[in-house]
């Protein structure tokens, strides 16, 4: 069940982050060559209407966000200011840890029941009741969006789910971090094998070990490790 | 007072640690809840219409196109030409990773990606070829910094997301510059390597010069692609960074062919996984802003500021002052988007031009990343070189002066962001 949803949450943002850009690019190459006079296909060309391209691109680009941001929850990629906690014992810093994921859930929370509110009351409730032939009476269809004529209660519940899933993100890691001492983070698998070599390219440079993110009780600083472990006159300036 | 409460209850929730973009909003939510009569809705429509406009779009994309750039050999082919063309002066290998550096910050609009891509292959060869592993990453740490000043930036999106500034324009601004400074990390790199004598490579011909240009030429051309795309006005930067993904896409994919098309999954979720961190900071960062506008406070802290006598000089060196020491607990995007939005109002007032304003806080920012606690790209080098921040701390510092006395040269000389873009009639 919760790989299913794991699964699903990143095929969601994966498509959206593809999907907008595919339609961007072929607006763009379709304005140019609706421009272009060559028969047959400058009419065809031109009998599209690509206006809506650029209002898709911004639907798909703000529920990439708020999911992603769900997604990042779970990949510890939200950067804070650790540095302070950070240089606080284990115990203490545990405390601020549980506090500050607690702080997450509990906006994402509200936002979201927000959310849901503004939803409901902007179409969504005409949209339930019609469906079901019940009396809609003076309840408010809604406004659509300007070029797609999508109802926007639909766009916007990108908002309600997005945060509700984001929470619960929050409460999960809170869970996990409670009971295990691990935050999730990139870095820990290096911890182990510190070997020579590159850097892979699919390094998550806001994922890192670094002061933006609070450190967990069970592993210790990957930085400090390798400033104790390696000798000190290794490769000194001046003697290549 | 509000000011007090709305900044003191920002600053406390940061420092425990808990996301930014998390803080910024429960700060909003709090000070709104607790102190006004605003409805509490409009902050829900807020979520979803703050991040709605088409610029914002554009960081994303951009991100998309440096994640194929850095996994596509385009950097490698830069690395190659760069090294052909200047690799046998003092400092060789290194002058080359300068160059190299400079050139990939062309095509990628953020810094750690640029250390990622060139790092990566220069640092190793570096160290065989003889250089000291400090040397290497010194070089590259801070000439990866390039990536947000030398267009595209994401960061410059951001300011433009903060202010309303032109993003065209901050690109242009953002040349010059980037040259400038690319020459001066290149000149303390020769000194350093001429002082200390070390490696240089053989002089490569001409015909080897051409055969490496022509094998970078697919990556180099995407320079066109950006620059002159927004430039010529055939795209809107957005466009140009939608472009810039699926040509980055085509070249690692079908003509380099160093990412498999299996692969490409992957490179969206991690660029969708980075781009909604920023999307989700910009969202509750225009939240924050929202509520200082309703306050009234960039007004209020602009009429004090003013009061106090603040010249221009002085309150350049202010913000100046104030961005490090922000760059010694958050990353770039942060700063731009919590500071600018108070700093601006102030800036237009002293008759400061919003786009030098702009490209001397990337300029700040660049400090930022490459300094301990946070920098970003002294913990990407880290993971590339196996050195510990201590000694990479070390490591930069020639480089980090360097760029030190250059934010001093921005900060006072404004000519020097200003002339190219006001040369081509961007801005007046």
């Amino acid at each position: 069940m919760m790989k299913v949803l794991d699964h699903l949450e990143e095929w969601i943002i994966t498509f959206l982050m593809g999907g907008a850009t595919v339609i961007i690019f072929f607006a763009v190459v379709h304005r140019y060559f609706a421009g272009v006079s060559i028969p047959v296909v400058q009419d065809w060309l031109l009998g599209i209407n690509m206006g809506w391209a650029q209002e898709l691109c911004i639907i798909m680009f703000v529920w990439m966000a708020k999911f992603g941001a769900a997604y990042g929850v779970r990949t510890g990629i939200h950067v804070g200011v650790d540095v302070l906690i950070n240089r606080m014992v284990d115990s203490t810093r545990a405390k601020f840890v549980v506090f500050g994921l607690l702080a997450g859930a509990v906006f994402t929370g509200i936002v979201g029941t927000l959310g849901a509110r503004f939803v409901w009351e902007n179409g969504m409730h005409y949209a339930v009741f019609n469906a079901l032939g019940m009396d809609t009476g003076a309840l408010p269809e809604g406004p659509t969006t300007p070029d797609l004529e999508w109802p926007t209660w639909i766009v916007y519940s990108a908002v309600p789910l997005g945060s509700y899933l984001m929470c619960f993100r929050f409460l999960q890691v809170a869970w996990r971090f409670v009971r295990t001492g691990e935050l999730p983070h990139h870095d820990h698998a290096k911890v182990k094998g510190i070997d020579e070599g590159e850097q892979s390219p699919d390094v998550n440079w806001f994922a890192l070990d670094n002061d933006l993110h609070p450190h967990d009780t069970k592993h210790h600083r990957i930085v400090e490790l390798r400033d104790q472990d390696r000798p000190k006159n290794n490769d000194q300036e001046g003697k290549p | 007072m509000s000011t007090l409460i709305i900044f003191g209850l920002l600053i406390a929730l940061m420092l425990t640690g808990m996301p930014i973009s998390i803080s910024l909003g429960l700060t909003v939510l709090t000070f709104l809840f607790t102190m006004t009569q605003v409805p509490l809705e409009s902050v829900a429509l807020k979520l979803f219409t703050g991040i709605e406009k088409f610029e914002i779009m554009a960081i994303p994309f951009f991100i998309l196109a440096g994640n194929f750039l850095t996994h596509g050999g385009v950097a490698r082919r830069m690395i190659a030409f760069a090294t052909s063309m200047i690799g046998h002066w003092y400092g060789g290998l290194g002058l080359a990773g300068v160059l190299a550096c400079a050139l990939f910050a062309a095509v990628s609009g953020s810094s750690p990606a640029t250390v990622v891509a060139i790092g990566s292959i220069l640092m190793p060869a570096m160290v065989k070829a003889g250089f000291p592993k400090r040397f290497g990453a010194g070089v590259i740490t801070t000439s990866g910094a390039l990536g947000i000043l030398i267009p595209p930036s994401i960061v410059m999106v951001m300011y433009a997301v903060a202010t309303n500034a032109s993003v065209g324009a901050l690109f242009m601004a953002g040349v010059l510059p980037g040259i400038a400074l690319a020459s001066m990390l290149g000149m303390t790199t020769f000194y350093r390597a001429w002082k200390n004598n070390y490696p240089r490579q053989p002089k490569a011909s001409w015909a080897q010069r051409i055969k490496a240009f022509r094998d970078s030429m697919w990556g180099l051309f995407l320079i066109v692609v950006v620059m002159g795309g927004i430039y010529s006005g055939m795209f809107t930067p957005t466009e140009a960074a939608a472009m810039s993904a699926v040509y980055a896409f085509i070249v690692a994919v079908f003509v380099y062919k160093d990412l498999t098309l299996a692969e490409v999954p992957r490179v969206l979720l991690a660029s969708a996984n980075m781009s909604a961190m920023l999307l989700y900071i910009i969202t509750n960062a225009v939240l924050f802003s929202f509520l200082l506008t309703h306050e009234n406070i960039p007004q209020e802290m602009a009429a004090w500021m003013l009061d106090k006598g603040l010249g221009v000089i002085g309150f350049l060196a202010m913000v100046n002052v104030l961005l490090l020491l922000a760059g010694n607990v958050m990353e770039p995007s942060s700063i731009v988007l919590i500071m600018a939005p108070i700093l601006f109002p102030v800036a237009v007032k002293l008759g400061i031009d919003p786009i030098h304003f702009g490209i001397m806080i990337v300029v700040n920012m660049e400090v930022g990343m490459c300094h301990p606690p946070v920098g970003l790209n002294l913990y990407v080098s880290s993971g590339i070189t196996k050195m510990g921040i201590t000694e990479l701390t070390i490591a930069v510092w020639p480089w980090l002066l360097t760029m030190l006395v250059f934010l001093v040269i921005v900060t006072y000389w404004p000519p020097l962001s200003l002339w190219l873009p006001r040369a081509l009639g961007m801005i007046p």
